[in-house]
């Protein structure tokens, strides 16, 4: 209870302040309910090709069962948007767990677990890859036009270009930390198939890794102009004995943008590191 | 090995549920959820920037000598969204802080809430810490 009036506060004071900020902008191009609000559950709008348009500002939802069993209720904004769960692991929701690694993943992994974060990435201001950029609660902007889709990540301030051009999967690739993406439309769905990332980057939050030959099916469908779900298939035979698997849904973010986010700007911590 | 993964995977989520949401920092390697501190002074220094905002304040023991800490707070992103701006915190200002200490016993901390003394206004310093 008292963890939903600290939530009612936030997003009281929350908006009462934001319409200072240059970030909230009205967006004449999202539907309106007569009181002005923008209309979330309105039909998905169409792009100028008839192919349905996933442009806008996503933000992943918090995960529907809330923090993970075990974990203590901290009243802070956290707890107002509990952290995607395919961000603490990606394989949750691949069953069964038991057998799923290949055994020099599952030897990674633990000693990636035994790190205690310091072994993260992200924890020495690397970047966060793809799929797990996207199930952070941080938003994220779509720009779709025909032939080539721009995903913009708030998260490093880094982007994806997704090309609808028909070109075939990058051969021989230089490793990226974002991959190499083409794209294709299956009826309303967004088809957009990646590969060539780089082995350096984690899946998740607990550690787990990938191999470079790991490929990525992200399946993108807005159902109604406020919400937007992602089905990922991770499939990388070095690593895992089954593809992994999962959806993940993101809410419209309406008349607001990105802002800024370099870690490098100012990291004082790893030096703190125990 | 089964039941030392799921051991880990048990304290690595509680630890987790105090980490910043951003994937930056590894908040257990540096901070003790399990060290809370308590913290009166004013505001020598801000640091609005990514991916932690941080502030400095004078304390005051009892034996009237000052001491300089140094908070971490959530990313100024995360900040902005639930309603601080880079003002809300100015120089001289007298707060209240209750944050967890580094495990490094340095004078810094992970701040969990601010409490501006001449509002009494309770500000959440972005970063959970793990413990209620």
């Amino acid at each position: 209870m008292k963890l939903i009036v600290a939530g009612f506060a936030l997003l009281i004071f929350w908006s009462s302040n934001v319409s200072a900020q240059w970030a909230r902008y009205p967006d004449n191009s999202i539907p309106r309910t007569r009181d002005g609000k923008a209309d979330l559950a309105a039909k998905a709008p169409k792009a100028r090709d008839g192919k349905p348009d996933l442009s806008g500002l996503w933000q992943p939802e918090p995960d529907p069962a809330g923090l993970p069993k075990g974990v203590p209720i901290v009243e802070s904004i956290h707890e107002t948007f509990a952290i995607p769960r395919f961000f603490i692991d990606v394989t949750a929701e691949t069953k069964p767990a038991e057998g799923l690694l290949q055994p020099a993943a599952g030897a990674t992994f633990l000693q990636n677990l035994q790190s205690g974060g310091k072994n993260d990435p992200g924890a020495h201001c690397k970047p966060t890859g793809v799929p797990a950029i996207a199930n952070l609660p941080i938003p994220f902007k779509i720009i779709q036009t025909e032939k080539l889709v721009i995903i913009l990540y708030e998260e490093g301030s880094v982007f994806r270009q997704v090309f609808l051009d028909s070109r075939k999967t990058v051969q021989d690739p230089q490793p990226r930390w974002m991959g190499y993406s083409t794209g294709k439309w299956e009826g309303d769905i967004l088809v957009i198939e990646s590969s060539g990332f780089t082995e350096k980057s984690w899946l998740d939050r607990l550690g787990h890794t990938h191999s470079e030959a790991m490929r990525i099916t992200e399946r993108y469908r807005r159902t109604d102009v406020g919400h937007l779900e992602y089905e990922v298939t991770i499939n990388d035979p070095k690593t895992f004995t089954r593809p992994v698997k999962y959806t993940q849904k993101a809410s419209l973010v309406p008349d607001e943008d990105l802002l800024e986010y370099f870690c490098t700007e100012n990291e004082k911590d790893t030096q703190h590191y125990r | 090995m089964k039941v030392l993964a799921e051991i880990l995977l048990f304290s690595f989520l509680v630890v987790l549920a105090s980490a910043p949401a951003r994937a930056h920092h590894a908040f257990a390697a540096e901070f003790d959820a399990d060290k809370p501190v308590k913290l009166s002074g004013t505001v020598t220094r801000v640091e609005w920037e990514n991916p932690h905002a941080w502030f400095y304040i004078d304390v005051k023991d009892s034996s009237g000598r000052v001491e300089n800490w140094g908070l971490e707070m959530g990313s100024p992103n995360i900040l902005i969204r639930a309603g601080w701006g880079r003002n809300t915190l100015k120089l001289g200002d007298a707060v209240t802080v209750e944050a967890s200490r580094a495990k490094s016993g340095a004078n810094i901390a992970n701040a969990k809430v601010v409490i501006l003394a001449s509002t009494g206004q309770k500000l959440f310093a972005g970063s959970s810490q793990g413990k209620p």
